[in-house]
Order: structure tokens, then C-alpha cells, then sequence
């Protein structure tokens, strides 16, 4: 290729609309990067279609391998068997690392993976490092994930023959705006323009919403609003949605996340069936490594076995003199992993409440992602949900199928058959405000709010004659600011002396349809209507690694003198 | 930067031009001495929204106008043309036109939507809108959008398939 497969460019190329110039306009692509497993698709002109690699598969595994001089990832790369991937060369569950810091307990979590990630505990990123030849090589989720990102497009740009540039691709729901830069950041580094972040749940709602129009098209269906629910569970996180559908338009009304996925019931179970695994494996020399990987592997493959079967023999030598030998029955599993079922369970609930649906109002429950398959799960949304599961999708390709019916969309590609007179209108998955009255999370743009989305409060200053403010932006759902994700901060300097509550500090915020959030903030004293300072706009996220340790550095060095706090409303 | 001055002007001017409906809910006491206030900031809105290629909604007095709806619409009327119009407005869908214009079309008739889709907040509004002395106030407005405003009715007649923006 002419072109370098890997480079890099500024955060703020990475984002923003881009008018094709051409007068057939490039289709972007639609990409799913799982924890464990990616698809890449694609709209054919007539339908959409499902990239496959030179070995015929559809869905590959999400590792990159640093065993040789340069790193491939599991587009190209063939193991010569499941354990070589756990051999500590291989690096996988990036989604899960991506954008977390050590005190993250995702990140702790991840510490048993068969590959180093060393923690500090300060709030910065972690170390994260691959075994080759002996030494620990250290890496970053960005660059695993680039890698990854430069094979798929390297391998669409073969098939379609042109090449690839755009693409939308799916994320998880409780992904926070600082994420969503690193996704950002991993496709720039490998040349691609992000031309959408779905949300997981949504881009099945979008194929909803297609199915739901062509079923009117062939007569089959009725032109009324259906209202569906979509949990998603795959490796590395759960999601749901709910959506309201009419006329290919897909109003997502409420959409709650977590992260929490089969890693996790892979790791209970692990530690079920070797109790002193942290104690047995906190070394991490090869033996241990090797070890780790054979249970991990076992584990696994009896999982997959439970959804089908009611019981499983496992017998693994793990080394060491060390043998596990255990008949495991499905109650035993569903018995382990019983929080995340509970879990599972009141995320649905909040979002139904969220979204202000009963169970009844439902027309159509979707379940999708690798979890489910698991017979537990099927189960209890079904009985939360009060209907049997809607068959019409492939659980495995519906993210992605979403995901490329909004590429052709967003790129302004029309079907003569109407198959592309499709909308999703996003809502908000996560609540943005300030920090005021103390530590206290202003909201100012609720959860699932529908985007594009401006709202504004008014603050005003708590000491008097203060002369500047600082504007501490969060994201998140807890009440206390610092628990929230820190998007940014800036100060408002320049107040006229005043006594305390006279100036009025309005803050506004604006996400555009591209998701771009803008913080506006303009100071107004009484009598005038022109703000007496010029207004602040900042564009956010602005904050880059060790974020967690910004808000504790601000509050040591301010304390409550650029403090601010609501306006009472009359 | 054209973004940067839009941004400023919907900052001062149109964002609290709704807020101003949900405040004079709570207090229609205030109400006159808020009422030459929220003029400014209309005809403000009006300016800029005159030079928007993709200005569909004028300056309409009342939510149902924003939606090009009647006032005893039906909750499915109101969703149907909540719909219609987000798929002409939406900035995903009028690709050629795409622009911050668009978003804030959007937004207000997102904000009709959802006031008009909830019952009680739709009978709050109902009242105010009973009890607001507003002839005078509209009529400027309209006066001041131009001929082209007075069409505004028109909406409800356009479909998909001729209006769309690709």
C-alpha cells in the first residue's frame, strides 16, 4: 500500500463533519470491536453485507500478538492453537482497559488476564505489557486497538476495492466522553475518521427499525410506533435500550450500561474452581502464565458447554502438580455468577422506568451479544419483560449490521427501495453537569436527553466580591461531583465585585448530532443583557491522562474561593 | 467561526427563549416585565435565522405552530408530526445542508415534542398559552419574519419523499 499504514494525526481531525467532495460520496463502514470478538460491514447498495477475512470468517477475535518484530492482530493472524493466545505475547479485552485508570476495579479485574497489567493505585493510566522473548514489552490500549483497526481496514479496503476512510462504530452504552476520545484516538492512529459513535443497543434499534419498515414495504406490518427493548450483553459489557419506532425513525427514549460481561462470569468461575487462584497466579512468571491460560481456556470452553448442556465434566492439568477435576452443573454456574443476573436484572428495570415504559407497553424484546446464548439470561429478561425474545436478528451481527446501516445514512446514501430512509435519534447515556454547592453534580443535561441536545442553569457566585469561578465539568450519575468522570475545567475571571448570588453565571452546554460537546459560560449582572465578560466556550473533553487526579489538585489549591453555587429558583 | 458566532447567539438568545416558557409557567405574574425582554431576544433569533438556508420554522408563537399541528391534535397526530419533521430537520438526515441551523430546528421541535407528548405538561402549557396576552407580541414577531412566516401552516402538507434534504 502507498499509503503508511500507520499514522497518526491531531485529536482534532478526529472528529467533526466532512462534506465529501466527490459526487458519489464515500460509504463509511461499519465496525463492532468487541472485548472478545469484531465484525466489520457494510452497505452493498442494496443491502448490507459482512466483511470476511482470507480465512472465511466473519466475526474475528479482538488480540494482537507481539510475538514477531511487528504486532498482527486477529484479522491476520491465525493461532496455532487457543493457548498460544494465552502464551503472555497475546494482548485481548482492550475495551475493557481503554481509557481506565489503576484505581478503576474494571482495571483490577483485568489483572488476571494472562498478560501483564501492573496497577499503582494513584489514578493514572495502568501499565499494560506483552511477554516476548522473556521481556515485558509495554504497550497501550490505543495501540492494541490501532493495530486492530489498520488490519480491518486494510482488509476492507481490499474487498471493496477503494479506499477506507470513514467508519461508525459501536460502543458501549456506560463508555464515558474521556473513552470515547481514546476510540477516537486508536482509529486516527490508524488513519480512519469517525464518522459516529453508536452506542451498542442503539445500532440494533437501527436494524429494528429497518425490519420494521420493510416489513410495511411486503405488507406484513403495521405502520404503528413499536416500542422495543434491546439488551445487549457480550464479553465485556451489558447494555440496554429502549427504543420507539415508526416510519424507519428510531427514538432511542432510554439507554443504560455497565461493565459487566462474560469476562466477569468467566472470572467467578475460575475462582470457583480454584479458590487461591490470585495467591497461586500474583507472580506472573511463565509457568504461572501458562498455568492461567489452561484454566482460563477450560473455564471457558465449560461455559459454552452449559448453555446447551445441564452439566460439564471439566478436567484440566494446570502444571505444578496441579489438576482440576470437577463435575460442574448449570445451577452451580447461574449460583456463582448470581449478582451479575441481578445485575442484568435492575438494569432493564431502570431502564423501562427511564424510558417511562411498562413491561406492557413493549411490542418487541431483542436480545444480543455473545452472552446470549446463556439460558439464564434469556430467561430473565423474558420474565422482567413478560414476552418471548424477538427472533427476527442474528445476536452476533446485529451491532454491526446497525452500525453500517448508519454509515450509509450518515454519509447521505439513498436506496431507491427506501431501505435507507432510516433515523436513530440519539439520546444522552450519561448525565453532564458542573460541580456546585459544594461537591455537589449540577446535571445540565440529564441522562437521556435526546440529542442534539442544548440546555442551560444559571449559578451564581458564593462569597462576596468574588471575582472568578471556576467550572468544573463532570459525567456521570453520582451525586458527589468527585465521583463523576472529570470532562474538563476552566475559570471565568473578570466578575464585577459584587455581594454573593448578585452575579448571575449561566452555563450552558450543546452536543451537536456528532456528539461534540461545547460548554458555554457567560457572566450577566443585573439591569444589563449583554454579558460584562466575553462568554467562555470549551470544547470537551479536555482533559488527557491522570484526569483523577485534576479535580483533587484544583479543590487543594482553591478550596471554596472560586466556588459556586445554584440559583433558587422563585 | 461562523459555528463560534451561531454558538454565542444561541448562548444569549434562543436557548433562553424556551427556558422563558417553563419560567412564566411558574410565575405568569412576571410576566409583562419579561415580555419586551423575550421580544429582544426573538427578533435576535429571527435575524439570524432569516440568513439560515435550512429555515424551515419562523418564528411560530406557540408550540402546536412549531410542530404545524392543531391545538386539539391528538397524541398520535403530534407524534406523526414530531416524526415527519425529524426527518427533515434531524441534522443526520439533511446532509446537505448540514449545519448548526439544523440542530437547532431540531431542538425546538424536540422541545414542542416533548411538552405537547406529556399530557400534564401539555395542559400547563395549554393554560399559559389561555392566559397569555400575546396577540400584540405575535404579530410583531410575525411582522418581522416577513411574508414567508405567514405560511408556516404549510407544513403539515409537506411529506418525506419531496422534502427531503439528500
Amino acid at each position: 500500500m502507498a499509503e503508511p499504514a500507520y499514522t497518526v494525526a491531531s485529536d482534532s481531525e478526529t472528529t467533526g463533519e466532512e462534506k465529501s467532495s466527490s459526487a458519489f460520496p464515500e460509504i463509511a463502514i461499519g465496525i463492532d470491536i468487541g472485548t472478545s470478538q469484531c465484525s466489520v460491514a457494510v452497505w452493498n447498495g442494496s443491502q448490507v453485507e459482512l466483511l470476511k477475512n482470507t480465512r472465511n470468517q466473519k466475526l474475528m477475535r479482538s488480540y494482537v500478538t507481539f510475538k514477531d518484530d511487528i504486532p498482527s492482530g486477529g484479522v491476520s493472524y491465525q493461532l496455532s492453537h487457543e493457548h498460544e493466545m494465552l502464551s503472555g505475547a497475546v494482548i485481548f479485552n482492550m475495551k475493557r482497559l481503554i481509557g481506565r485508570v489503576d484505581t478503576d476495579p474494571v482495571v483490577h479485574s483485568s489483572k488476571s488476564l494472562p498478560f501483564l497489567v501492573q496497577t499503582l493505585d494513584i489514578g493514572v493510566r495502568p501499565f499494560i505489557a506483552a511477554l516476548v522473548n522473556n521481556v515485558w514489552r509495554s504497550t497501550t490500549p490505543e495501540e492494541v486497538l490501532a493495530i486492530f483497526l489498520v488490519e480491518l481496514r486494510v482488509m476492507a479496503e481490499s474487498q471493496l476495492k477503494r479506499p477506507i476512510r470513514n467508519v461508525v462504530l459501536s460502543i458501549p452504552v456506560s463508555f464515558s466522553r474521556f473513552q470515547l476520545t481514546r476510540i477516537e484516538r486508536a482509529c486516527a492512529m490508524a488513519g480512519l475518521h469517525v464518522l459516529r459513535l453508536m452506542p451498542e443497543p442503539t445500532a440494533v434499534a437501527l436494524l429494528y427499525a429497518q425490519q420494521q419498515q420493510q416489513m410495511i414495504h411486503d405488507n406484513m406490518g403495521s405502520g404503528s410506533e413499536k416500542i422495543a427493548l434491546i439488551f445487549n450483553m457480550g464479553a465485556g459489557y451489558c447494555d440496554a435500550a429502549v427504543t420507539a419506532t415508526a416510519g424507519g425513525v428510531s427514538q432511542i427514549k432510554a439507554l443504560a450500561g455497565i461493565a459487566t460481561g462474560g469476562e466477569d462470569f468467566l472470572q467467578n468461575m475460575m475462582r470457583h474452581l480454584l479458590p487461591n487462584f490470585d495467591n497461586l497466579f500474583s507472580s506472573r512468571g511463565i509457568n504461572e502464565i501458562k498455568s492461567m491460560g489452561l484454566l482460563r481456556v477450560a473455564t471457558q470452553d465449560a461455559i459454552h458447554k452449559l448453555s446447551f448442556e445441564e452439566s460439564v465434566q471439566i478436567d484440566v492439568d494446570l502444571g505444578n502438580g496441579l489438576r482440576i477435576c470437577k463435575q460442574v452443573s448449570r445451577e452451580e454456574f447461574e449460583g456463582v455468577n448470581q449478582k451479575i443476573f441481578e445485575k442484568c436484572e435492575s438494569l432493564i428495570i431502570q431502564c423501562l422506568h427511564d424510558a417511562k415504559v411498562e413491561a406492557d407497553d413493549l411490542t418487541d424484546v431483542i436480545v444480543v451479544g455473545g452472552c446470549s446464548h446463556i439460558p439464564k439470561i434469556k430467561n430473565l429478561v423474558k420474565s422482567v419483560c413478560k414476552r418471548e425474545l424477538y427472533k427476527g436478528m442474528n445476536p452476533l451481527e446485529a451491532a454491526v449490521c446497525g452500525t453500517a446501516l448508519e454509515g450509509a445514512v450518515a454519509s447521505g446514501i439513498s436506496d431507491p427501495f427506501g431501505n435507507l430512509d432510516l433515523l436513530t435519534i440519539q439520546a444522552t447515556p450519561l448525565g453532564i453537569g458542573i460541580r456546585a454547592n459544594g461537591n455537589s453534580f449540577v446535571p445540565i443535561i440529564p441522562r437521556n436527553t435526546t440529542m442534539p441536545a442544548r440546555k442551560e442553569l444559571v449559578f451564581t457566585t458564593i462569597n462576596d466580591n468574588q471575582t472568578e469561578v471556576l467550572i468544573i465539568v463532570h459525567e456521570g450519575e453520582t451525586e458527589k461531583a468527585d465521583e463523576n468522570h472529570l470532562l474538563g475545567y476552566f475559570k471565568i475571571s473578570g466578575i464585577p465585585p459584587a455581594p454573593k448570588g448578585v452575579p448571575e453565571i449561566n452555563v450552558c452546554m450543546d452536543i451537536n448530532a456528532s456528539n461534540v460537546l461545547r460548554v458555554l459560560a457567560g457572566v450577566i449582572m443585573p439591569g444589563s443583557q449583554q454579558p460584562v465578560v466575553p462568554v467562555m466556550e470549551v470544547r470537551m473533553p479536555t482533559v488527557d491522562d491522570g484526569h483523577g487526579w485534576c479535580a483533587e489538585a484544583l479543590h487543594r489549591a482553591y478550596g471554596s474561593t472560586l466556588d459556586l453555587m445554584t440559583v433558587q429558583k422563585k | 467561526m461562523a459555528s463560534a458566532s451561531s454558538a454565542l447567539a444561541s448562548f444569549t438568545f434562543s436557548s433562553p427563549h424556551f427556558m422563558g416558557h417553563k419560567v412564566s409557567i411558574k410565575e405568569p405574574s412576571s410576566m409583562p416585565a419579561r415580555v419586551h425582554f423575550r421580544q429582544l431576544r426573538v427578533s435576535a433569533a429571527c435575524a439570524s435565522t432569516a440568513e439560515r438556508p435550512v429555515s424551515h420554522i419562523a418564528c411560530p408563537s406557540s408550540l402546536y405552530e412549531v410542530l404545524g399541528i392543531q391545538m386539539g391534535a391528538t397524541g398520535k397526530e403530534i407524534k406523526a408530526a414530531y416524526r415527519r419533521l425529524a426527518r427533515v430537520l434531524h441534522p443526520d438526515v439533511s446532509a446537505n445542508c448540514r449545519n448548526d441551523a439544523a440542530a437547532n430546528e431540531f431542538i425546538k421541535v424536540h422541545e414542542a415534542y416533548s411538552t405537547l407528548s406529556d399530557p400534564e405538561k401539555r395542559a400547563d402549557y395549554d393554560r399559559t398559552l389561555l392566559f397569555r396576552p400575546r396577540r400584540s407580541f405575535s404579530v410583531s414577531v410575525e411582522s418581522m419574519a416577513g411574508p414567508t412566516s405567514s405560511g408556516f401552516s404549510g407544513y403539515s402538507k409537506r411529506t418525506w419523499e419531496t422534502d427531503q434534504c439528500w
